[in-house]
């Protein structure tokens, strides 16, 4: 009982634990009670999920389409690996890099959303991400063209080589981190401006938000964090083509936040789960179906409608009906607590 | 900007100088000017189709009128030409609004749609706010007990957890008003505040209106077709038909105005 209610009480423990769990996993692969290759699926849905939290951002708070996700997953990539392979700078700055370039682009695609709405932005978004896998074609002394660009595990701080499992600590480190961040962010000014763009563009520019200002924001952290997950994708896989960052991967993507939650930042990682670890650890295993080709997007596109139809929180919502089952005080909890959230902060503000 | 250009009398707070926008052919407010008083409840009325809301949006910089200026005095005391103006900016001056449809995020808790409010109050920047610093902590928690405040002052304090778009109607329309409530403003402009509502509503409308005004000490303009309201609340009242002016005065004057009886309550006689 002390321990539940410390659990609920601080929601950095909740990430932090986690994030714990996470970390776990390669000691088990050590012990032998998982294969090692669930190391990279699990490591996949990181990067997935990272990606995710970004459009979650964009699509789930602002209520704003992109479908180039992919493309700026590609492109933080390449620039990873060329800064840090062909260059031979640092592993943190190849990772500052490919966030920062791709953020440019970002900022104009945000400047040109002004103009445009639904549809027409998913597909100046798509054009835009195509352009860019045409560039990884083409563009062969940075990109390496058809053949694909190498790159190593990360080399933190210039001195600690990392192998598969310490990249995939650093993976887990990096997702707790963002997770948390996203959390204070779409639960504060921040986080209300995007919601009330979504809610009614007229009232939100009443009440002060400017469009132009967080439709800007709201594009440079989809950007930022879909290139991060490229660019740590290119040090996990240690292996990136062309063929990679195609529009299947941003639906993917938008498929994981809808069934795991719009607007949840756990809910991010579970839909992750599902869409991409899920077909890979769970489905190759049954007889007969399992040999299916493309059998992961039939899931999702079923998954998908189930959701719409039956669920429009995402599966999140069945972990929190779950929850407050096993916990039926769980309200009056939450009640008491909040109370003494105020009277903690009015002593704290006492003694200032 | 040169003062003398934008001269207004102390007590006033919102000259409308011939205002005139054009839609197209038409012209949906015609040479239209009126001033508003400090701590003045103003009503904006007129048949269907009169160009009231126009007229709103006209101020609020929603639409940008055709020609004609509006003079606000701000939260700062000085006088500014609205006009050309971003609509994001206005309410940094001091005049906020509500809508017509009650605009509200109805994912979000009540609470949280009142905090929309303050979101020019918020002076930390977004990077402390992703790292929770305490300055921005302190900040979050400050609003939140103002909003509570707003909304203890509404009555609908126990509602403040509840998700906005599962509220009734009249429930929704106060966590609009309140939202307006927190940029501690100089002017607030209702946009037909008693539509929808019952009659025990629109009384309770009437008390918080008037409690707003003492309370917050700010000036109210609303537009309404509740005559029995408008006559009811309203120190001052405008009438305009088809864009145009046509009376403005007390209560009293515009219900004995020929104009206003011919173009409005005409017929309906009963209803004034």
């Amino acid at each position: 009982m002390e321990k539940k209610k410390t659990f609920s009480m601080n929601y950095y423990l909740r990430y932090l634990l986690f994030g714990v769990v996470m970390s776990l996993l390669p000691v088990l692969t050590n012990a032998g009670v998982i294969k090692t290759s669930w190391l990279g699926i699990i490591g996949g849905t990181i990067i997935y999920t990272i990606a995710g939290l970004g459009l979650n951002l964009l699509l789930g708070w602002s209520g704003l389409i992109s479908l180039g996700t992919a493309g700026f997953m590609g492109m933080g990539a390449y620039i990873s690996a060329y800064v840090t392979g062909d260059l031979g700078l640092p592993w943190e700055l190849g990772i500052l890099l490919s966030v920062v370039i791709p953020l440019v682009f970002g900022i104009l695609i945000g400047l040109a959303s002004l103009r445009m709405e639904g549809l027409y932005l998913g597909i100046v978004t798509l054009c835009v991400s195509e352009v860019l896998r045409k560039t990884f074609d083409e563009l062969e002394p940075v990109t390496g063209g058809f053949s694909g660009k190498q790159a190593k595990y990360p080399k933190l701080l210039g001195i600690f080589e990392l192998d598969q499992k310490g990249t995939f600590i650093l993976l887990v480190v990096i997702m707790v981190l963002l997770m948390m961040l996203t959390y204070n962010l779409a639960n504060g000014q921040l986080g209300r401006a995007l919601h009330a763009m979504r809610g009614s563009q007229v009232a939100a520019q009443a009440m002060g938000v400017s469009l132009l200002k967080y439709r800007l924001i709201a594009f440079s952290l989809a950007t930022a964090y879909a290139s991060l997950s490229g660019a740590l994708y290119v040090h996990f896989i240690r292996f990136v083509y062309p063929s990679t960052w195609t529009l299947p991967v941003s639906l993917v993507i938008m498929a994981l936040i809808v069934i795991g939650g719009l607007r949840s930042v756990f809910g991010t990682f579970i839909g992750a789960l599902i869409v991409y670890a899920m077909p890979d650890l769970v489905l190759k295993n049954i007889p007969v179906i399992g040999d299916i080709n493309g059998l992961s997007y039939v899931l999702s596109g079923v998954l998908i409608i189930l959701v719409v139809l039956f669920y429009p929180g995402g599966v999140i919502n069945l972990f929190y009906k779950l929850q407050s089952l096993f916990t039926g005080k769980r309200s009056a909890e939450r009640a008491v607590e909040t109370a003494a959230g105020v009277e903690e902060n009015r002593t704290e503000e006492g003694h200032e | 900007m040169s003062e003398n250009n934008l001269s207004m009398a102390t007590e006033e707070v919102l000259r409308i100088e011939h205002l005139s926008i054009n839609f197209g052919g038409l012209k949906a407010v015609d040479d239209l000017s009126f001033e508003i008083r400090d701590r003045e409840i103003f009503g904006l009325i007129g048949p269907n189709g009169a160009g009231k809301t126009t007229v709103f949006n006209c101020i609020t910089q929603f639409y940008r009128p055709t020609e004609g200026r509006v003079l606000f005095r701000t939260k700062e005391g000085r006088v500014e030409d609205l006009v050309g103006q971003p609509v994001h900016s206005i309410i940094r001056k001091g005049l906020v609004r509500t809508f017509q449809n009650v605009e509200l995020v109805n994912e979000l808790s009540v609470l949280d749609n009142v905090l929309v409010g303050a979101h020019i109050d918020f002076k930390s920047s977004g990077l402390a706010q992703a790292l929770r610093l305490p300055g921005a902590r302190r900040e979050e928690k400050k609003m939140r007990e103002k909003a509570q405040e707003v909304l203890e002052f509404m009555g609908i304090a126990a509602l403040q957890n509840e998700v906005a778009g599962g509220q009734p109607y009249g429930v929704r329309k106060k966590v609009e008003m309140a939202r307006t409530l927190m940029c501690g403003p100089k002017l607030i402009i209702l946009d037909e505040p008693a539509a929808g509502l019952n009659d025990v509503e629109t009384q309770q409308l009437a008390e918080s209106i008037h409690q707003v005004r003492e309370k917050y000490e700010c000036t109210v303009l609303l537009v309404e077709h509740d005559m029995r309201l408008v006559m009811n609340i309203c120190d001052r009242i405008c009438a305009i038909s088809f864009g145009k002016f046509l009376a403005c005065g007390t209560p009293s004057q515009i219900q004995s105005d020929p104009h206003v009886q011919e173009a409005y309550l005409g017929e309906k006689e009963d209803e004034a």
